[in-house]
């Protein structure tokens, strides 16, 4: 075995980030490996949100540090969010494990107020946020949405080398990361600049299926660097609980889409 | 072959959990449901998931609390009224499914009902697999059924499918012969099926 290890890199265990998402969890066999930057990409309206703020409860309460970089919502709208949680407990708020904060204010604070940002503000954005991980030694980190960041930055260059840059930092930091990306219903690739998807360690794809008149909320893990996992669409459901997965059937998939 | 309520949750009980084809007619209804929902579930200290595929889950409930079966346990995963369109009743164990076709959407209040309520066993009755039939097709309604079943076998949790004998096919019988472990007719008191 030890032998076929060395031959076979994927056979090599790496540790890993468990979300707390059973079904998922199970999906990537044992979790995310740790350190994995990973795209969670979909239209609206398909539970990236709210999978991506289930990953850092979950992680808070096994007493990692959790940061939640918000960038189109305000973070005092988004902590309603996970109010409902049945295991939500808001003392891992008050007492630092589940922090919030909001773009803009990372923006202000660094003077970047011109609306395209140059190659050095990158650099300047993946220091502030690095420096934030250290300071709270973060374990995980989403990122809502890196398509908000990618707008700002307009070429496919400077996109490269933010997500180069950030996943880069995260990982040496041994930080698992989400990065959602936000893309059209009708998009036939992962991301909307297409840079993302091809540097991300790990591809999820959230999407609306309709079947006969139904909308159903699905999940592929379409790509993660570092384990086996199942290509499978399964379909989940929100709950106070937290998200729930079961497999699509697929009797009666002809004719949908995604 | 049981004939009663009382018959049916002493045949039940012998079992270890696994998934079982009870066989009903239309007179044998409600005996069925009150043989599994009261007097198995109770003696076995169940928490009961009916889904509620064949009548809206307000006209089980009307007729269990005429009953006085204890409702406390019993949650309800109703796929009829939603599609009735009109207003239901707002009951805090029932739990909405769009429509019957959405048969993902019944597991996961399943699951979600399961996860909620871990401390005691469970038992599933689904009610019925012939009325499943009309909104969904064979191939799908038997991947829904060996999926749920495969699912609640390993959860260690009973699970009752209702099949009605006037209501059902060779194709459906088949089905049930090949995904349950079991299969039970229900014969009402002094007669032969």
């Amino acid at each position: 075995m030890a032998e076929k290890s060395k031959k076979d890199p994927t056979l090599i265990f790496r540790e890993r980030c468990e979300t707390g998402i059973e079904g998922l969890d199970n999906i990537l066999n044992g979790g995310i490996p740790r350190g994995n930057t990973i795209l969670f990409t979909g239209s609206c309206g398909t539970g990236k949100t709210t999978l991506s703020l289930e990953f850092l409860v979950h992680g808070a309460i096994a007493g990692e540090n959790s940061l939640f970089i918000s960038v189109t919502e305000a973070s005092d709208k988004l902590m309603k969010n996970v109010i409902p949680y049945d295991f939500f407990d808001e003392n891992l708020i008050k007492k630092g494990t589940l922090v919030f904060v909001d773009m803009p204010v990372i923006y202000e604070r660094l003077g970047l107020t011109e609306m395209e940002l140059s190659l050095e503000d990158v650099d300047t954005i993946v220091k502030a946020i690095s420096d934030l991980v250290d300071e709270l030694s973060v374990k995980r980190l989403v990122l809502d949405s890196v398509t908000s960041v990618c707008y700002r930055l307009k070429t496919e260059e400077k996109i490269r080398e933010f997500i180069l840059a950030i996943g880069k930092a995260l990982s040496d930091r041994g930080c698992t990361s989400m990065l959602i990306s936000e893309i059209s219903p009708t998009a036939e690739r992962y991301s909307l600049y297409g840079v993302e998807e091809a540097i991300a360690d790990g591809i999820v794809l959230m999407g609306n299926l309709e079947r006969r008149g139904d909308l159903l909320r699905t999940l592929q893990v379409v790509k993660m660097r570092g384990t086996n996992h199942s290509r499978a669409k399964y379909v989940l459901d929100l709950t106070p609980a937290g998200i729930l997965l079961v497999p699509l059937l697929k009797g009666g998939s002809g004719g949908g889409t995604t | 072959m049981p004939k009663n309520p009382t018959e049916l949750a002493e045949e039940l009980i012998q079992l270890p959990p696994s998934a079982i084809s009870l066989t009903i007619r239309d007179e044998t209804y409600f005996d069925a449901i009150r043989g599994v929902v009261d007097i198995f579930a109770g003696k076995k200290d169940l928490t009961v998931i009916y889904i509620s595929a064949a009548i809206p889950s307000q006209s089980i409930i009307d007729v269990l609390s005429i009953l006085e079966v204890d409702m406390s346990r019993i949650y309800f995963v109703d796929c009829i009224s939603p599609i009735m369109a009109s207003a239901a009743k707002r009951h805090a164990n029932v739990h909405m499914v769009e429509s019957p076709t959405m048969l993902e959407n019944i597991m996961l209040k399943v699951e979600y009902l399961m996860k909620k309520n871990k401390d005691r066993g469970n038992v599933i009755l689904l009610d019925s697999i012939n009325m499943l039939a009309i909104h969904n097709s064979p191939k799908i309604l038997s991947e829904f059924v060996h999926i749920l079943n495969n699912n609640m076998r390993s959860k260690n949790a009973y699970i009752v499918i209702f099949s009605i004998e006037s209501f059902s096919s060779d194709e459906i019988a088949n089905m049930m012969g090949f995904v349950c472990d079991l299969e039970i007719s229900m014969d009402k008191e002094g007669e032969k099926i």
